[in-house]
């Protein structure tokens, strides 16, 4: 590797985050957009429907009515790109951009397979080295920052039911966010460290915190559906009220990025999830796994909680915006302070 | 790098102040601390660096944003007479407020320490912010839990018709 780095003037560390960098963002956008078709054909098979079934590849193959995403991309791609006369030009066409960066850069930090050495050096799966000193909290920082992207996008159309939409969205997000943290901090207060590795670690030797702080999980769970803007969450639409909320009057290729970046920040959450509760890369029963094997195991509790959100979107009704802001303030923060209070008391008597 | 962060927070600090529409503004605000973020950033303290979005980019700038948005005045209002003494006063303010500064960012012991054999930092980590807070600044940090408390049982007061 050292000497075909050498032949093309770069050297092989950089080599190989750009080799990260591609395979990790080529992940997140390919199941991005894999799992628009999921979500169509899991709530068909979940409402006992066909779902898509139309769309033919060369007329011929129907494939599980995969062409339909590519039909979707080429439809997306060609559509007239039409910007609203009513609309503040400059931040409408930022916005889709701002909703799809953080979506996209969150994923960073997350190892998504045990580190190996090879002919001498160390190699981590993840696109930012660990020790980094940001650790846990860079995907918090991202995720605190993804709903400027809701908030630019509703008011740069400027028209009330975006507007409403987008401070719904806004509100909900925020209210959550504490709860999230506080769930997230008796993470790092167990395992004495926030870097992404150290807290896989200590679930290879101690167990998951699935089972150690299930509070906690129960929290975090619920909080990445409000973070991720899903049902039952989805305040930021609401069909029957609002019409598509901050999204309604983006068409083309932006809302193409608008819906994407849902999806990407689906595959972010799951990720922290998988990472902080269920062992990462982590093999059960295995405290020594080969790498493709953590790879693998990463992917499937990945795929797993991606599927999640899928199903409870289309079996939950959604909530009611004032049982949203009851069940944010008065059930699942005094939750997580509990959890965290007796995860510090539990800490100082061991002692 | 240093001059990349520092021209996107001065950049975004005095786009802020040029835009008549307010919130365009508060996102310039929003650019500003992303560069303050990253200056803390270069200075190898990356705790500050995620605080500093989190909380200002996450949570204070987005309910400012809120509030201005549910207010629905999205345009600042022109002055009704102009008022130079205030403008002056203002100014002069300024001007003595950074000469001060100045001084004492010039004066400051790091900037002395600076001229000597340059000393490897270690990066800041979340233990160490913990251990400086519970270990050297715990009564501040005691007295300025005590403060938001109150601030919070206030806030509730004011906006709680009946309690």
């Amino acid at each position: 590797m050292e000497s075909v780095a050498h032949s093309i003037g770069l050297s092989a560390v950089m080599i190989w985050t750009l080799v990260k960098v591609l395979v990790v963002f080529g992940f997140v956008m390919s199941i991005g957009s894999l799992w628009t078709w999921v979500e169509r054909r899991g709530s068909a098979m979940l409402q006992d429907r066909i779902g898509p079934n139309r769309a033919l590849l060369f007329g011929r193959w129907q494939l599980l009515g995969l062409p339909q995403l590519v039909a979707d991309g080429i439809k997306f791609f060609f559509k007239e790109d039409q910007v609203p006369p009513h609309a503040t030009k400059r931040l409408y066409w930022i916005a889709p951009m701002l909703a799809f960066v953080p979506a996209l850069i969150g994923f960073a930090v997350i190892p998504f397979g045990r580190s190996f050495t090879y002919q001498g050096a160390l190699y981590h799966l993840s696109i930012l080295e660990p020790g980094n000193g940001m650790g846990m909290l860079y995907p918090l920082a991202i995720g605190a920052v993804a709903v400027y992207g809701i908030l630019v996008a509703a008011w740069s159309s400027n028209n009330k039911w975006a507007i409403l939409g987008g401070m719904r969205a806004s509100a909900q997000m925020v209210s959550y966010e504490i709860s999230m943290g506080l769930a997230v901090l008796a993470i790092f207060m167990r395992v004495g460290g926030y870097d992404p590795g150290e807290i896989i670690r200590e679930q290879v030797t101690t167990g998951w915190f699935f089972w150690r702080q299930p509070f906690g999980f129960l929290v975090f769970f619920i909080c990445m559906f409000a973070e991720t803007n899903r049902l039952p969450f989805d305040f930021a639409e609401g069909e029957s009220e609002i019409v598509a909320g901050f999204h309604t009057e983006f068409g083309s290729m932006k809302f193409a990025l608008l819906a994407l970046s849902e999806y990407a920040h689906m595959i972010t959450a799951s990720a922290l999830l998988a990472t902080m509760y269920f062992g990462g890369w982590a093999v059960p029963f295995m405290p020594v796994a080969p790498v493709l094997l953590t790879i693998l195991f990463f992917l499937i509790k990945l795929l797993f909680f991606m599927w999640i959100f899928v199903w409870v979107r289309w079996t939950l009704p959604r909530f009611r915006y004032d049982q949203l802001m009851f069940m944010g303030w008065k059930v699942l923060l005094p939750i997580s302070m509990a959890n965290l209070i007796l995860n510090a008391w539990l800490m100082a008597r061991g002692h | 790098m240093f001059l990349l962060f520092a021209l996107i927070t001065i950049i975004g600090a005095l786009a802020m102040f040029q835009q008549k529409n307010v919130i365009v503004a508060g996102l310039c605000l929003v650019l500003t601390f992303f560069g303050v973020a990253g200056l803390f950033l270069m200075l190898s303290n990356p705790v500050a660096a995620a605080l500093q979005i989190i909380v200002y980019s996450g949570a204070i700038m987005v309910l400012v944003l809120f509030t201005i948005m549910l207010l629905n005045s999205h345009e600042e209002e022109p002055a009704l007479q102009p008022r130079p003494f205030q403008r002056w006063t203002g100014a002069l303010l300024l001007a003595v407020f950074g000469a001060f500064a100045l001084r004492l960012v010039a004066g400051s012991k790091a900037l002395v320490d600076l001229n000597k054999a340059a000393q490897p930092v270690g990066g800041m980590n979340l233990a160490r912010v913990g251990e400086e807070i519970f270990r050297n600044y715990l009564l501040g940090f005691e007295v300025i839990g005590l403060l938001l408390l109150a601030a919070m049982v206030g806030a509730v007061a004011l906006t709680k018709k009946e309690l």
